[in-house]
């Protein structure tokens, strides 16, 4: 008798097992989901920065995206608020390739300046918020080991750990992917000493031309109790941009779809 | 007799008073365990101090953190501090600094070598385990009450973790650490050395200009935490080979290993200074039985005044780590007085209890007077504005005013108790009466002469008192009020080494901080930007667009006209109303020109031909506009592809540039800017500091526009180009847009938020970071002086507040108000002295007789300290009231024995020879007591402690001196009006 019920224990698990996708499916299709929506797309962004003591600055820029082959892709961001950060622009062209390292320009128009920037840390500040460039773009999967830490009724809970420690600032961190819609809902990084100290967070999530999209993400520095909001708002997918827009040409001059 | 009372009662229930002391003794003692210690020197200053409120709240708006500064300095290798293995060691260092953690034993741990590593912190030798284990020490604190790390490791400045933008392959810009990796060649580590040297935030800051030394700066969470940081860094690198030398300083470090020290001193000093006493009392009165009585007055004195400080909460700083030494003089001066007279006039009566009372009989008046005077003289300190001079003062009075109490009836029930009569009986039993009064000694045939001299000279000494004044006043004169924290420690104190070793390679390791904002926010009003934009817009379009131009003037008037009529003035809406309207104007006047351009730059430029770009334009803008651009572009037909394309599109933009909605925005960013985006602003901060920079003292200052400048150089570098060309970007950019543009760069570096330390987030408060290669008080009050008038002769194109912060700044304000308040307190006590005096003599002239030796002993020791050139500082200024209730204790017994003695023998002459044997003889043993008893304080390592040693010396021998000459001199000349004419007849 008992060893039936050994026998089915060990049934029922090998079926959960079996009905979990691995690990790799996971991040992949989270990963998908996350960055890949679609073959391009455009959304306006109102980026709130709150700092430690409470004061707010507020960032409002447009940005473009294009997937290219191989998992490449383009991002064209266009500054329209404040005042003095009018019409700055960042052209980024992600590459996922082993070895090969993004390309990133900057036109500042007050300076009349065009700069490509090396390809250094991705772990930067974008524009002095509390998101980093790897937010923004996505984090190369190939960098981090993966493994599948829990699987709830809604959540799998993946955990990261980077191939290179040297390279970040965190040990590792996790990751709770939405088992529906594959949206990475909540990352949490551990510094070096195995703490918490930073939060990022899918705050609401829309459905736009069919596909669940992040409308709202809150990354919080712990340290610094620093926190800052993007807001996306006129979302679309699937317009048909035109992949000369990612060049260094339409820096001085913005093209249509982020003016308009 | 009434004053006979408390004494009779002690004679006849001695182990009742015995049992009470005990008692009081046990209940203070009690109080010890809940001891607390503050070594902060910031707490001289109550906590709601306005430059308290104001350092913190700097402190907080620019996250600044009190640091301790690790040079680390190589002066051997030839490429100084910049060598691979020096750089390594530096960078684990640092890795090392920032894993801090508490392990799982609650014990402190790094990573070293990627392995879990928990230093042994305790001091090597067990005689300072056990102190730091009496004082609660804990060196492994190094953890916040959440168990987080007291560093705060974000904030580290070290080579490895702060920012640096240089220029990198392929004319891209690099936005790095300054030490990504340590090097492992030598041309890597001189890169490194190239790119700090190019730094201006780096260079005299991290890296010293000599290329000799590092220093890093550890921020850490509260100042309390900085011993056990330089605690571990030392331990951290105990392994390091002696060519990289380590010096830990900063205020913060000195502050908190003062604080740590002067326990230690608390706990050695005063029991010596005891022992030194106790040897004195043995060495005059030879007899333990009697001698051990002061030395439990002073015991039992100083357990309850401590005890009393513990109990009621205060907690024990520098100031109050005194008391015990300055409390042991006084209450042994009480009792030596009562012990010398007892034991010279045993023999009158062979009787203990008759003796006492004989004793107290007639020294109860000047040691009651004695006691208030001191009393009032330390009380006189709760008058100050520092608080922890207020505890002392009042804590002082009352060990005064215990130890009185005790002189008065422990001593007698203690002589009634435990001193045997037949070891008094020994004292003159074989002797004649007469020789065993007078028992002749050294001191005693000095004394005799002094006597005589005083009488016969007076008016030599009078006249040389006279001098001394007038040199005294002299000497105060020249007296220069300083301080410095770090200076309280000794010259070889590693301390002081590393203080001057650092300043020298470095712009200075003390700290202050100059904060700038406008005197008032103002943003300009709805109709001063529309003032605004018609004075420009003429300039920008007048020539090219002078139609377009007119519109847009009549746009600005239409909407002040709608504001005007609306009655408020929203300064968004003079904004936003705008911007549809200057578009569709945009569109008028370059709408042709603009479609023309859009359709050129969606080209794609591969296999582009002119051909192809005509046929792409056929059909955009309109038909002037393309054959304007046809006949401009007709000189570059045969070009093609990207090169082609750009030319086009560089005809357009000729065309086109000029753009309403541009403007719109240019005119918001600029009316809007903040004090510290406008270039003149900041160009006159940047000639601030280039004026500081030549005060001596100032070793380097930093500034946002530093880091702007150095932003903006890299940002605009070519390579190639004409180092004239690259070198004119070494500069604040021209508009507020284009600074803004700039620190939006320096707000995304790899450390977040570095700027932020240099400038608020909201760019209307700059933070000039001032380092001084001295923290004395009177450099930093030149600084604040130099910065004020250069301010007021160069007006800032923008009226700017300025306001000081930072520990040497701090320091500065808590020593004027020191100074200040020790001046006031000590004349007040003065003339609380003068009116007791009046009333114990019953006569103004006595009075100001009794008040005169300590007048020329303050007088002289401050002139002294101005001719030698001593700064005035914290220790010397709390000797003042020291002073005042000291000296007047000899003036006191001399003037009420010599009226005693005047009224006995009928005049001063003969009075003068007595005054000269026993009253001078007990002057002398306490003057003598206090002097050596004090003489172990001399070899303490802590400067303050010396000090006073040294000046309690000086004291007693000066008011020592100036009683007996003076006083002796002056009565002789005065004794006509002093002494009423009496018949030697009359007295008994």
């Amino acid at each position: 008798m008992e060893k039936w019920i050994a026998a089915l224990a060990a049934i029922a698990a090998t079926t959960v097992a079996c009905a979990e996708p691995s690990v790799d499916d996971i991040v992949n299709k989270a990963n998908e989901a996350a960055y890949y929506t679609g073959d391009d797309g455009r959304a306006e962004v109102e980026m709130t920065i709150t700092d430690g003591k409470g004061g707010t600055r507020t960032r409002k820029f447009t940005i473009l995206r294009k997937d290219t082959e191989g998992g490449n892709q383009k991002f064209y961001v266009y500054f329209k608020e404040p005042a003095d950060l009018y019409k700055q622009v960042f052209l980024v062209w992600k590459e996922t390739a082993d070895g090969k390292d993004d390309s990133r320009w900057m036109w500042l128009p007050a300076l009349n300046l065009k700069r490509s920037i090396a390809p250094g840390d991705k772990r930067t500040s974008f524009v002095g918020s509390d998101f980093v460039y790897e937010d923004v773009s996505g984090r190369n999967l190939k960098e981090d080991e993966h493994e599948l830490v829990e699987s709830t009724d809604t959540q799998y809970v993946v955990k990261n750990t980077p191939k290179k420690p040297g390279d970040v600032e965190f040990s590792y961190y996790t990751v709770r992917i939405d088992k529906e819609t594959f949206l990475p809902r909540k990352a949490e990084y551990y510094d070096k000493n195995g703490k918490l100290y930073r939060i990022v967070e899918a705050t609401r999530v829309e459905t736009i031309q069919g596909f669940p999209t992040v409308t709202e993400s809150v990354v919080k520095d712990l340290n610094t109790g620093g926190s800052t909001v993007n807001a996306f708002s006129n979302v679309q997918y699937d317009i048909g941009l035109d992949e000369n827009i990612f060049t260094e040409r339409f820096l001085r001059r913005p093209p249509r779809e982020v003016t308009k | 007799m009434k004053r006979l009372r408390m004494t009779s009662f002690s004679i006849r229930f001695p182990w009742i008073i015995v049992a009470l002391a005990l008692g009081t003794t046990l209940f203070f003692g009690a109080q010890f365990p809940k001891v607390r210690f503050d070594n902060d020197p910031e707490n001289m200053l109550a906590h709601n101090e306005p430059i308290r409120v104001v350092h913190n709240a700097v402190k907080e708006r620019f996250s600044l953190y009190d640091f301790v500064i690790v040079g680390i300095v190589n002066e051997a290798d030839p490429d100084g501090i910049f060598n691979v293995q020096t750089l390594g060691r530096i960078d684990a260092l640092t890795r090392e600094l920032l894993s801090l953690h508490c392990n799982a034993d609650g014990l402190p741990e790094v990573v070293r070598a990627g392995a879990p590593f928990a230093p042994d912190l305790r001091p090597a030798s067990a005689w300072k385990r056990a102190l730091a284990k009496v004082f609660g020490n804990d060196v492994n604190r190094l953890f916040d009450g959440k168990g987080a790390s007291a560093i705060i490791g974000p904030e580290i400045i070290s080579p490895g973790v702060v920012d640096n933008i240089k220029q990198a392959d392929h004319g891209q810009l690099a936005i790095e650490y300054l030490m990504e990796q340590p090097p492992a060649t030598r041309e890597e580590a001189l890169a490194i050395r190239a790119d700090a040297m190019n730094n201006p935030l780096y260079k005299g800051t991290l890296v010293a200009e000599d290329g000799k030394a590092i220093a890093l700066y550890i921020p850490i969470k509260a100042k309390t935490y900085s011993y056990n940081v330089a605690n571990l860094v030392e331990k951290l690198t105990s392994d390091w080979p002696a060519e990289d030398q380590v010096f830990i300083t900063g205020q913060p470090v000195a502050q908190d290993t003062f604080g740590v020290e002067m326990l230690v001193q608390m706990a050695t000093s005063a029991p010596l200074a005891g022992l030194a006493i106790f040897l004195l009392l043995l060495l005059f009165f030879r007899r333990i039985s009697l001698i051990v009585a002061p030395m439990l007055v002073a015991i039992i004195s100083v357990v309850s005044t401590m005890g009393l400080l513990i109990g009621l909460g205060y907690d024990v700083h520098i100031m109050s780590s005194m008391i015990a030494i300055f409390l042991m003089p006084i209450s042994v001066a009480d009792s030596v007085h009562i012990l010398s007279e007892f034991f010279d006039s045993y023999h009158k009566f062979r009787d203990k209890a008759q003796t006492i009372r004989h004793v107290i009989g007639h020294l109860f008046m000047p040691m009651l007077y004695t006691s208030l005077t001191t009393i009032a003289g330390f009380a006189s300190l709760a008058t100050t504005p520092i608080p922890p001079v207020r505890v002392f003062g009042l804590h002082v009075a009352f060990g005064v005013a215990l130890a009185w109490v005790l002189t008065m009836t422990f001593v007698p029930a203690y002589i009634m108790l435990f001193v045997r009569t037949r070891a008094l009986e020994g004292v003159c039993r074989v002797q004649e009466q007469e020789s065993c009064e007078t028992r002749p000694s050294r001191l005693d045939g000095l004394l005799r002469w002094l006597g005589r001299f005083s009488y016969m000279y007076w008016k030599l000494i009078v006249s040389a008192t006279l001098l001394v004044v007038a040199v005294s006043l002299y000497g105060i004169g020249r007296i220069q009020v300083n301080d410095n924290p770090v200076k309280w420690f000794a010259q070889s104190h590693r301390i002081r080494v590393a203080d001057r070793v650092l300043n020298d390679h470095f712009g200075g390791t003390y700290t202050a901080y100059l904060t700038l904002r406008p005197a008032q926010a103002a943003a300009p009003t709805c109709a001063e930007r529309l003032a605004a934009m018609r004075m420009a817009a003429p300039k920008r379009f007048g020539e090219a667009l002078p139609q377009a131009t007119a519109r847009f003037l009549g746009l600005l008037d239409e909407v002040e006209r709608k504001l005007h009529t609306l009655g408020r003035a929203d300064e968004e809406r003079c904004f936003t109303d705008l911007v549809a309207q200057a578009e569709a104007l945009d569109h008028e006047a370059s709408g042709a020109w603009n479609a023309l351009g859009d359709a050129i730059v969606y080209l794609d430029p591969e296999g582009l031909t002119y051909a192809r770009l005509e046929t792409a334009v056929a059909e955009a803008g309109d038909a002037a506009v393309r054959s304007i651009f046809a006949g401009r572009m007709a000189a570059f037909r045969n070009m093609e592809g990207s090169e082609l394309q750009e030319k086009a599109l560089g005809i357009v933009d000729g065309y086109a540039s000029l753009s309403f909605a541009d403007f719109l925005y240019d005119m918001r960013a600029e009316l809007e800017a903040p004090a510290f985006k406008r270039p003149e602003v900041l160009a006159y901060l940047a000639s601030l500091q280039d004026y500081l920079h030549g005060v001596d003292v100032i070793g380097k200052t930093s500034s946002a526009v530093d880091a702007l400048k150095k932003a903006n150089y890299e940002l605009n570098y070519e390579e190639g180009a004409p180092a004239a060309r690259n070198e004119a970007f070494y500069a604040i950019p021209p508009t507020p847009s284009a600074v803004a543009q700039v620190f939006t760069q320096l707000e995304g570096m790899k450390k977040k938020d570095s700027l932020f330390h240099l400038v608020t987030r909201s760019y209307d408060e700059a933070n000039l970071w001032v380092q001084l290669k001295s923290g004395d008080n009177v450099d930093m009050q030149e600084v604040v002086a130099d910065v004020q008038a250069w301010m007021e002769a160069h007006p800032a194109p923008q009226d700017l507040k300025a306001e000081w912060a930072g520990l040497t700044y701090l320091n500065v304000v808590w020593q004027k108000k020191m100074v200040a308040g020790m001046f006031s307190s000590l004349l007040s006590s003065f003339a609380v002295v003068l009116v007791m005096m009046m009333v114990l003599f019953r006569s103004p002239l006595f009075g100001i007789l009794a008040m005169l030796p300590l007048s020329v002993t303050i007088l002289f020791i401050y002139g002294l300290i101005g001719l030698v050139g001593k700064d005035y500082d914290m220790p010397v200024a709390v000797l003042s009231s020291l002073t005042l209730g000291l000296s007047v204790d000899f003036a006191i017994h001399f003037l009420e024995r010599a009226r005693e003695l005047a009224k006995k023998h009928g005049n001063w002459r003969e009075a003068i020879v007595h005054m000269f044997k026993e009253p001078a003889m007990a002057i002398s043993r306490n003057a003598i007591i206090i002097s050596i008893g004090f003489t172990p304080l001399l070899f303490a390592p802590l400067v303050p402690y010396k000090t006073v040693g040294l000046f309690l010396a000086a004291i007693m021998a000066v008011s020592w001196i100036a009683t007996l000459f003076i006083l002796a001199a002056l009565i002789t000349g005065l004794q006509k009006w002093l002494f009423k004419k009496t018949d030697p007849a009359d007295s008994p």
